[in-house]
């Protein structure tokens, strides 16, 4: 017998591996044992977690470190790499000067997104949660945002604002609410105003059903007991229902902010034409560097510290809110 | 035992899909090279120009196959929007086309990822382009590009609007313009006298027509001049536009093509417009009654912006040569090449072709501007940055911001390259 062997038997024969009952107990083993077992556990779960590593390796990992080195690249306009430049992309970014601008509107804009596409969410969810009839209808139609193609939407909207054509300026001219129709998506505070509308209707169909499924949990006799004690509607819904709802509000918040930070098409549509860098966020500012500049390697570093955004502000979150903590 | 062979199956697995995503990525071109006198495959990478794009390069290829059965074109259409991005990213995985019809060319120029045309074409092909095309397909003298077809600008005016005004002369210089476009305004209705696109779309063309009506300028092939005292002049005069009235609302965030699309159901006087705005108004407004003038200057000179695009050819492992030179000497040959350029409805850029085009009335006004033809500093390398900051930032010009200023921060934007 080898040592290796010992080793091996040693593992095996007082722990048989498997999948409900492959932890050692026995205490003499324990501490010599302990690491190899890890391991051996690690192996045998591999087969399992195998294709969802490759995954995070191929589709999440191995883009992300292509950014990261395309940032630290020197990218000709036709896209051939001439070397390294060091830092030089992010000196480029932090020289220009509407940057600053642009992270503030980034803020406002999920900030503002998300706020109020939760708190509409809230009352529709609670709204759609009675039983009236025609309830199926209703919650059905609430999903017709979320099926039809941002992009789509976007456009309705967009051609609706138009000077000449739009129906929705045409509206506002025939009651009265001004005088001639506005350039709605020509302005950039006006524009964006309006993206941030499209932007909570888009979001308002996965915020509901979230919320709605948080609700169907809510326990009955929880409510009736509550009830009994005579607590009045509003302090039912702030005491009893929030709380509950909590691991479901945290979950949508978590995913509309990313969601939105990363949307591009809303903005990309209604202040595409707009000049100068007014309307601007990190997304659309990535865009208009690949797109109108052909800069590649500075629309990577943009990209990169958006990346680190997100980051920062979903670890944030996560150790304030705690959203996977049950309570 | 059992056990490593599941971690070989593993570990295999694991370096199956590394090594396939890297190849996703990063591998280079695996089609056939011909160098051996086996099949050869070109691949040709085109822009749409209209709906008919894709089926005209297709009747080209058969055509083409048919004469020269040892070479097979693959064609690959994408819209204008994407062409750079598309472009970009197969040079960066070494796939780059080996002929693609496109604008600027400098920065692959720069990259030595092109070859000079002269090797690509026949003797009698490279002499049947039109000399004006010629400086603006070069670099330091160096011939890349093989001019495809060319558009020139002019004014278009609507008649009924002008005589509803009570303008007679279609104006021929600037002062001329101002005061036309503000009667034609004054008819109310949303009823505009100039169409001024100033949004992101082509704010660059909008730009020349008034940066060189002054007698300025974008610069040459080796130097941009965007901040200038004739273009400042230009620059204050169409504040002076927007300030009267003359021109739609928002001129600073208009894009062409929507602003087009008023123009033709009748509702702008006077827009600068392409050959292919013929076809538009035929299609959609053909009771309009309009005519193609001169586009105003600031002392009447006449001008006009010419654009050529181009095909080139990709160097890539250097094997296609012979296939390329066939294809395009194939092309240009006046019995496929002038079908082609007048289903686009351009110009043609070879002297066979534009006497075999002279009798097509909607094209003549612009045949005959060609020869005053002003072209962009395409060859300039740094060019695509110039054209990104007139996309961004010289609407800001209609939206009150000082006219120095705007251009100041081109010139630095385009500085910085």
């Amino acid at each position: 017998m080898t040592p290796d062997d010992m080793t091996q038997s040693i593992h095996e024969t007082p722990v048989p591996t498997g999948a409900a009952n492959g932890r050692p107990r026995a205490g003499v083993v324990r501490a010599r044992a302990a690491a190899g077992t890890r391991l051996t556990d690690l192996f045998s779960a591999l087969p399992w977690i195998g294709p969802a590593l490759i995954l995070i390796f191929g589709v999440v990992l191995f883009p992300a470190v292509v950014m990261i080195y395309n940032s630290t690249r020197d990218i000709s306009l036709s896209g051939v790499d001439k070397g390294s430049v060091g830092f030089e992309n992010y000196e480029t970014l932090f020289a220009f000067a509407p940057l600053g601008g642009i992270m503030v509107r980034t803020v406002i804009w999920v900030f503002a997104v998300v706020t109020i596409a939760v708190l509409a969410s809230l009352a529709l969810a609670q709204f759609l949660n009675k039983a009236f009839p025609g309830r199926q209808i209703v919650r059905m139609a609430v999903l017709i945002p979320w099926a039809a193609s941002v992009v789509m939407t976007t456009l309705v909207v967009y051609y609706g604002l138009e000077g000449y054509i739009g129906i929705i300026n045409k509206f506002l001219v025939d009651i009265n609410l001004i005088d001639a129709p506005y350039g709605w998506t020509k302005n950039a505070t006006s524009a964006f105003v309006w993206s941030i509308g499209i932007a909570v209707f888009v979001s308002l169909p996965f915020t509901t059903y979230t919320i709605l499924a948080g609700l169907a949990t809510v326990p009955a006799d929880v409510l009736e007991a509550a009830k009994m004690d005579g607590a009045g509607r509003i302090r039912t819904y702030v005491a009893i229902v929030l709380p509950q709802l909590r691991g479901a509000l945290s979950v949508a918040v978590l995913i509309n902010i990313i969601n939105v930070f990363n949307s591009l098409p809303i903005l990309k549509i209604m202040t595409g034409s707009i000049p100068g860098y007014d309307a601007d966020t990190v997304m659309t500012m990535i865009f208009k560097y690949i797109q109108n500049e052909h800069k590649i390697d500075v629309a990577s570093a943009l990209s990169v510290i958006a990346f680190l955004i997100v980051i920062v502000i979903v670890a944030i979150y996560v150790k304030l809110v705690k959203p996977m903590k049950e309570l | 035992m059992k056990k490593s062979l599941r971690m070989g199956g593993i570990v295999a697995t694991a370096a199956l899909a590394a090594v396939s995503l890297a190849g996703c990525g990063f591998g280079g071109g695996t089609a056939s090279d011909g160098a051996d006198g086996k099949a050869t495959t070109l691949n040709l990478l085109v822009p749409s120009y209209s709906d008919n794009t894709q089926g005209l390069w297709e009747t080209v290829i058969k055509d083409f196959e048919a004469a020269n059965k040892d070479i097979t074109v693959e064609l690959e259409v994408q819209s204008w929007d994407n062409l750079n991005d598309v472009v970009t990213t197969k040079v960066q995985g070494n796939k780059a086309p080996d002929i693609m019809n496109g604008g600027p060319f400098a920065g692959f120029a720069a990259d030595e990822l092109l070859y000079p045309i002269e090797d690509v074409v026949s003797a009698d092909t490279l002499g049947d382009f039109q000399d004006s095309f010629v400086e603006s397909a070069s670099v330091d003298g160096v011939q890349y590009g093989a001019p495809l077809l060319a558009s020139a600008r002019a004014l278009f005016v609507n008649e009924d609007l002008l005589a509803q005004a009570g303008v007679t002369k279609v104006p021929a210089t600037w002062d001329e313009l101002l005061a036309a476009a503000t009667k034609v305004s004054k008819i109310g209705g949303g009823v505009a006298g100039y169409g001024l696109p100033l949004g992101s779309e082509e704010a660059q063309a909008e730009s020349a027509i008034w940066f060189y009506g002054a007698g300025g300028g974008f610069g040459d092939a080796t130097e941009i001049t965007v901040d200038t005292p004739e273009n400042l002049k230009g620059a204050e005069f169409i504040q002076k536009m927007v300030e009267a009235g003359a021109t739609q609302p928002d001129a600073g965030a208009t894009d062409r093509s929507p602003l087009m699309d008023v123009f033709v159901q009748g509702k702008i006087g006077m827009i600068i417009g392409l050959p292919p705005t013929v076809g538009q108004i035929a299609d959609g407004n053909p009771e309009m009654k309009y005519s193609v003038n001169p586009i105003p200057t600031m002392d009447g000179k006449p001008f006009t912006l010419g654009v050529a695009d181009h095909l080139m050819a990709f160097q890539n492992d250097g094997k296609k040569q012979a296939a390329i030179t066939k294809f395009l000497d194939f092309f240009y040959s006046a019995d496929q090449y002038v079908p082609w350029v007048t289903a686009e409805k351009f110009l043609p850029t070879t002297k066979s072709g534009s006497s075999a085009m002279d009798s097509n009335e909607d094209l003549l006004p612009f045949l005959e501007m060609l020869p005053d033809a002003q072209f962009y500093p395409s060859t300039n390398p740094k060019w695509d940055a110039t054209n990104a900051a007139f996309k961004s930032l010289v609407g800001q010009l209609a939206q009150g911001k000082d006219a120095q200023a705007v251009l100041s921060e081109i010139q630095a934007k385009a500085d910085a390259g």
